[in-house]
């Protein structure tokens, strides 16, 4: 995944990058890359360094240590900005007596940028006659749109979005969604992040976890999914198991007395249940728990839970969650 | 640059923030025309101060065409603080640096906007002041255009505003509360410095050469108006005008180094 890359064109790497605030480590050591063509979701509790990596990426933070380039390059050498990378950090920020259209033209004058792309960036983002009142009345949902339509003026390669879903209706968010995937289809890069794994799971193809500021997991959504199976309850699990062993088919026992399939055959494992006389008392489609995963990669060490909750917390995740790592 | 200008300028005059301040400036100025007038024309020898006013026809022209700049330079430093304070309180600053990454040069292009922001409230306030002073002039029987003198004061009360606009900037950014860099501005510019002006011209020696470089002081002594107390000394008008304009460079500069090493979160 890191290596051997044609182009670093749209390609964002991020390599040791450390941030101190003082005392405080916000960001540690952390490396990963995000590749054109992808929609990539940066993923953390609250607190675990997102935006500050992503402002160090931007140039509006200055790492203590490492580099985070953008095709090869830092964001304050970008000669073009808005037309390398679109960025929308905060949904909020927005002079409550400007105009959305107006905050959009302030933008687009920097970079050249002529009104009708304004205009027209309006109109794909859906919120044309709505821009022209002052931004001190929107909605969430109409900063999220207004950011997303800034992020877009320059028609950049790059897409940098924190948390584009925060305050979106279930509609705003299935709307963001084919829209990230139709512009990842026309090449581009695009880095999402979120603190909630469900909000992204189904719009992102890798995902970058971390945690206290480090990396815990990077890879594709597939991946992380695991292989999907089918979880079976029966009265002998062991004398399924062994029948599905016959069948070709693998099987673990899990703590609750219950054993997941490795197979999506759910037709499969009832039939052979039948032939062995076993009776099912539920069968049904097991993808791995990705909430109980998340939680189990991220919140286990939270620093900003405190020292007297930190050791409850723990427990209870290494109590029920062991088996899955 | 001259994008990062113009993407400044919108940023202005897209709220509603110039178009008050352009009724405050010009009713200031044609208020305080009227005003002073009226007290040259009243025997003339009690100031707004207490103190006498002395001058000759020049200078009561140029006091009372520049009137109200001790307002307007005021509000002007309102706007200096304002146009780098919103930034900072509704966060716009992060969308300011994205699109202009090189810090130096987005706020030099803010300074650039300044000052065509100065000169454009300058001339809203010199057709106020001018309109109204002029009739006034005349009312009280004082020639309204006494010497050329009159248009180098009317050309340097631009240039004030536009200094003081950028002192405001500069203020802005080192204290980056927005109130707080408001409430210190106005009240250093009319509380503390007066006060300071006078204590100072207790003793012969900051009464010389410490009181006339105060700022307001030093913008006094650009637009060679009517002193006040005859202790008060003033300096050459072009004196005053590299004074104000020290303050202006020193402080935004200063501001402007600081903001460009700041974390922006």
């Amino acid at each position: 995944m890191t290596t051997a890359t044609a182009t670093r064109e749209g390609r964002i790497e991020i390599a040791g990058l450390t941030k101190r605030f003082g005392g405080f480590t916000a960001v540690d050591d952390l490396s990963f890359d995000v590749e054109p063509g992808r929609i990539t979701g940066f993923l953390g509790p609250n607190g675990a360094g997102k935006t500050t990596t992503l402002r160090m990426l931007l140039g509006l933070i200055r790492p203590t240590r490492g580099t985070a380039t953008i095709g090869g390059r830092q964001y304050t050498t970008l000669s073009r900005p808005l037309s390398t990378v679109g960025a929308a950090l905060e949904a909020t920020n927005f002079h409550p007596g400007r105009s959305g259209r107006d905050h959009l033209r302030v933008l687009a004058d920097t970079s050249g940028i002529p009104t009708s792309r304004v205009d027209e960036l309006l109109e794909l983002t859906g919120i044309p006659a709505a821009a022209r009142k002052r931004a001190g009345g929107y909605s969430m949902g109409m900063r999220q749109r207004l950011g997303l339509a800034a992020a877009l003026l320059g028609d950049p390669q790059v897409l940098v979005l924190d948390e584009p879903a925060n305050g979106l209706d279930p509609e705003g968010i299935r709307w963001l969604r084919g829209f990230l995937r139709h512009l990842s289809e026309e090449g581009k890069t695009i880095l999402v992040s979120s603190h909630l794994l469900r909000e992204v799971e189904q719009t992102v193809d890798d995902v970058v976890i971390i945690a206290n500021g480090r990396l815990v997991r990077a890879g594709t959504m597939a991946d992380l999914r695991g292989t999907p199976g089918a979880l079976v309850r029966t009265s002998d699990v062991a004398g399924l198991a062994g029948a599905l062993r016959v069948a070709d088919v693998t099987s673990t026992v899990q703590d609750d007395d219950s054993l997941v399939a490795d197979t999506t055959d759910l037709r499969l494992v009832g039939d052979v249940a039948l032939r062995a006389g076993l009776p099912i008392y539920g069968l049904t489609p097991r993808a791995a728990d990705l909430e109980a995963l998340f939680f189990e990669l991220t919140e286990g060490t939270n620093r900003n839970l405190g020292e007297a909750a930190a050791p409850a917390e723990r427990d209870a995740v290494t109590g029920e969650e062991g088996a899955n790592e | 640059m001259i994008p990062a200008v113009r993407s400044e300028l919108r940023k202005f005059f897209t709220t509603r923030l110039w178009w008050g301040m352009a009724i405050a400036v010009f009713v200031s100025a044609a208020g305080f025309a009227v005003l002073f007038g009226f007290v040259v024309d009243q025997g003339g020898q009690t100031g707004p101060g207490g103190g006498q006013l002395t001058g000759d026809d020049t200078q009561v022209a140029n006091t009372i065409y520049t009137a109200g700049i001790s307002v307007g330079y005021l509000l002007l430093l309102t706007i200096g603080i304002l146009a780098i304070g919103a930034e900072f309180r509704h966060k716009t600053i992060t969308a300011t640096f994205l699109a202009v990454p090189n810090r130096t040069r987005a706020m030099l292009a803010k300074v650039l906007a300044l000052v065509g922001i100065g000169v454009f409230y300058g001339v809203v306030s010199l057709v106020g002041s001018v309109a109204a002073g002029s009739v006034v002039l005349r009312v009280i029987d004082r020639p309204a255009f006494p010497s050329s003198a009159v248009g180098r004061t009317l050309a340097l009360s631009l240039l004030v505003l536009a200094l003081w606009a950028l002192i405001g900037l500069g203020l802005g950014i080192l204290i980056p509360n927005q109130v707080a860099a408001l409430f210190i501005g106005v009240a250093v510019a009319w509380i503390v410095e007066p006060l300071l002006g006078v204590l100072l011209r207790i003793w012969e020696f900051s009464r010389e050469n410490i009181a006339p470089y105060l700022p307001s002081s030093a913008t006094n002594s650009t637009l060679d108006i009517v002193t006040q107390s005859p202790e008060e000394i003033r300096l050459d008008w072009w004196v005053g005008a590299l004074t104000l304009g020290a303050y202006a460079v020193v402080l935004s500069a200063l501001g402007i180094w600081l903001l460009s090493r700041k974390d922006v979160t």
